[in-house]
């Protein structure tokens, strides 16, 4: 494959803007938590759409206020929450789910604030996935930022005006994949704004049914102190809130701790491998890429559910991305004999 | 069956945790490292498994949930936790490490209050805190931070009640019947005595972390 060379430069950061791609799974025995996109779907998305495999690395803009301008012509990919993303010499929008083709000198604003349709949450991260993934080294088998342990992406550390971010691969390998307007035809569940699904926790035991029966009755709402290791919940406290700490376990994005004063903490990707709080519920593998959308203000739900429930919405999610695919690599296609006819 | 005291414990769709049920300090980590390996074993030839995290007294064991369930990972695991020896000695490959500290002064600024808090004088903490050999139980917390068991009774004290925001990489610090030494800087809120020029965790190395399960640390003053 030949690398695409430098093709982005940040002009703004905006609120946060890291690279990502699908985290380092595995080395828990480490300390090293898995990290990598705080929506892997929504990551998964982007890659698609420009022929990228699903996990590669890409830009993770967070709310509002980043600024990115092209070095070179180049086809692009957006995927995630709307964040008001508008190419700044064209006034140009560019909608979530597609690509699209920035000329040299182009810039493209994220403006933030776009209200979401009815149904869906506003979100809060969006993907912007480069020709082949964001070249940068790997580092412990994953590419993406390790903030707090300050490894990975570019220097370990959030971007800033300045950095220029290169593509693995040049333009031929999108082109060939997908032409610039190309849609993701579903949409992304990770932004419906339908309760989480919960599994009952390791810990109901100990905290006593009650404990679960109010997760699921109260209505919470995403406090300020949230970020990518976690979300803190502001409500009525838990009953069945313990003192003391357990003795330390192992923990994953989507577990549901319950600190000793009863406001719950949902994990998210970089959290810390071990903790110690009980843990009350865990979120179900398909509802966690929507933890990674949720952002201070945001209301939230849980629902409990069974294991049988939890194994049907995988295999749903796994459909409909299959379909999105398909529906792609049909609609390539055609454009293919399109041009190929006219030519 | 497992020991009536040993549960496998359901942890979302995606996972279980193997709860050893049982008080927090070597033995227990001995176990969940030794499970631990059981199940990195087993894992070598199942790929539905995941990589085991041992905790205090734990095992956290993701599985592929497309592949297999909950109900099917507990029968696969409760035969080793069954077999789990009552008292397990250290891993084979465990190596030992003596870590050189600056006790006190700017790198240790909790040391003078350790004393008060103990009734012990400064040098008397700083003798019993390198006169112990530890073991590493776990890591947690973050890359390379290894939980080091046990702490002399006398210096167990609890955490600060305000964990400070920013704690100097390399900073030796005690927490109840535990020490560790921080690998980066971050927020923390154990005691700290002093500080090491040790690297803890180096991404570029490899293994990257320098403590791992099983080892054996003694601080020495410098």
């Amino acid at each position: 494959m030949s690398g695409g060379g430098p093709c982005l430069e940040v002009h703004e950061p905006g609120l946060l803007a890291t690279v990502q791609d699908g985290g380092r799974p595995g080395l828990g025995a480490l300390g090293i938590t898995r990290g990598g996109a705080a929506d892997p779907d929504a990551l998964a998305v982007a890659n698609l759409l420009l022929g990228n495999v699903p996990d590669a690395a890409a830009l993770e803009l967070t709310l509002a206020g980043a600024i990115v301008g092209a070095r070179r012509a180049v086809t692009l990919s957006l995927a995630g929450a709307d964040l008001g993303a508008r190419v700044h010499e064209t006034g140009r929008a560019v909608s979530t789910g597609s690509t699209f083709h920035l000329a040299q000198g182009e810039t493209l604003a994220f403006e933030g604030g776009v209200p979401p349709e009815r149904g869906r949450r506003a979100g809060c991260r969006a993907y912007l996935a480069l020709p082949g993934g964001i070249d940068v080294p790997g580092v412990l088998g994953g590419r993406g930022t390790a903030l707090g342990a300050g490894f990975g992406g570019v220097e370990g550390r959030a971007l800033r005006a300045g950095d220029v971010l290169a593509a693995e691969a040049d333009d031929a390998l999108a082109a060939a994949a997908h032409r610039p307007g190309t849609h993701w035809t579903s949409t992304m569940p990770s932004l419906d704004d339908v309760p989480l699904r919960v599994l009952p926790g390791p810990h109901v035991g100990l905290l006593g049914a009650g404990t679960l029966a109010a997760l699921a009755a109260t209505r919470w709402t995403v406090a300020q102190a949230s970020d990518r290791i976690g979300l803190r919940l502001s409500g009525d406290p838990l009953p069945g809130a313990r003192p003391q700490e357990l003795a330390s376990h192992g923990v994953l994005a989507g577990t549901v701790q319950v600190p000793s004063d009863g406001r719950p903490i949902v994990l998210l990707v970089d959290h810390q491998p071990t903790g110690g709080y009980p843990v009350v519920a865990v979120v179900i593998a398909a509802d966690r890429a929507s933890l990674g959308q949720l952002s201070p203000g945001d209301a939230v739900a849980f629902l409990i559910v069974d294991e049988a429930a939890a194994r049907a919405a995988a295999k749903d999610l796994h459909a409909a991305r299959e379909a999105a695919l398909a529906a792609l690599h049909e609609a390539a296609a055609w454009d293919a004999l399109w041009h190929g006819a006219g030519g | 069956m497992p020991p009536a005291d040993a549960a496998i414990l359901p942890f979302g769709d995606d996972a279980v945790l193997a709860d050893l049920r049982q008080p927090a300090g070597i033995r227990a980590a001995r176990r969940a490292q030794a499970l631990a390996r059981a199940i990195g074993a087993l894992r070598a030839g199942d790929p539905r498994l995941g990589a085991p995290v041992p905790g205090a007294a734990s095992v956290l064991v993701p599985f592929d949930p497309s592949a297999t369930d909950t109900g099917e990972v507990t029968r696969l695991l409760a035969p080793l936790l069954a077999a789990l020896p009552a008292d397990p000695p250290p891993p084979s490959d465990a190596r030992e490490h003596v870590i050189l500290v600056r006790y006190g002064g700017e790198d240790g600024p909790d040391l003078a209050g350790v004393a008060t808090a103990t009734g012990l004088g400064e040098d008397e903490v700083i003798d019993l805190h390198a006169g112990t050999t530890y073991e590493v139980l776990f890591l947690g917390f973050g890359p390379g931070f290894a939980y080091l068991g046990e702490l002399p009774d006398a210096l167990a004290l609890p955490r600060l009640a305000t964990p400070r925001t920013r704690v100097p990489g390399g900073s030796v610090a005690i927490a109840d019947r535990l020490t560790a030494a921080y690998p980066a800087t971050s927020p923390g809120g154990w005691r700290l005595l002093g500080r090491t020029d040790v690297a803890l965790f180096d991404p570029a190395v490899d293994p990257p972390v320098l403590l791992r399960p099983g080892d054996r640390v003694r601080f020495t003053p410098r």
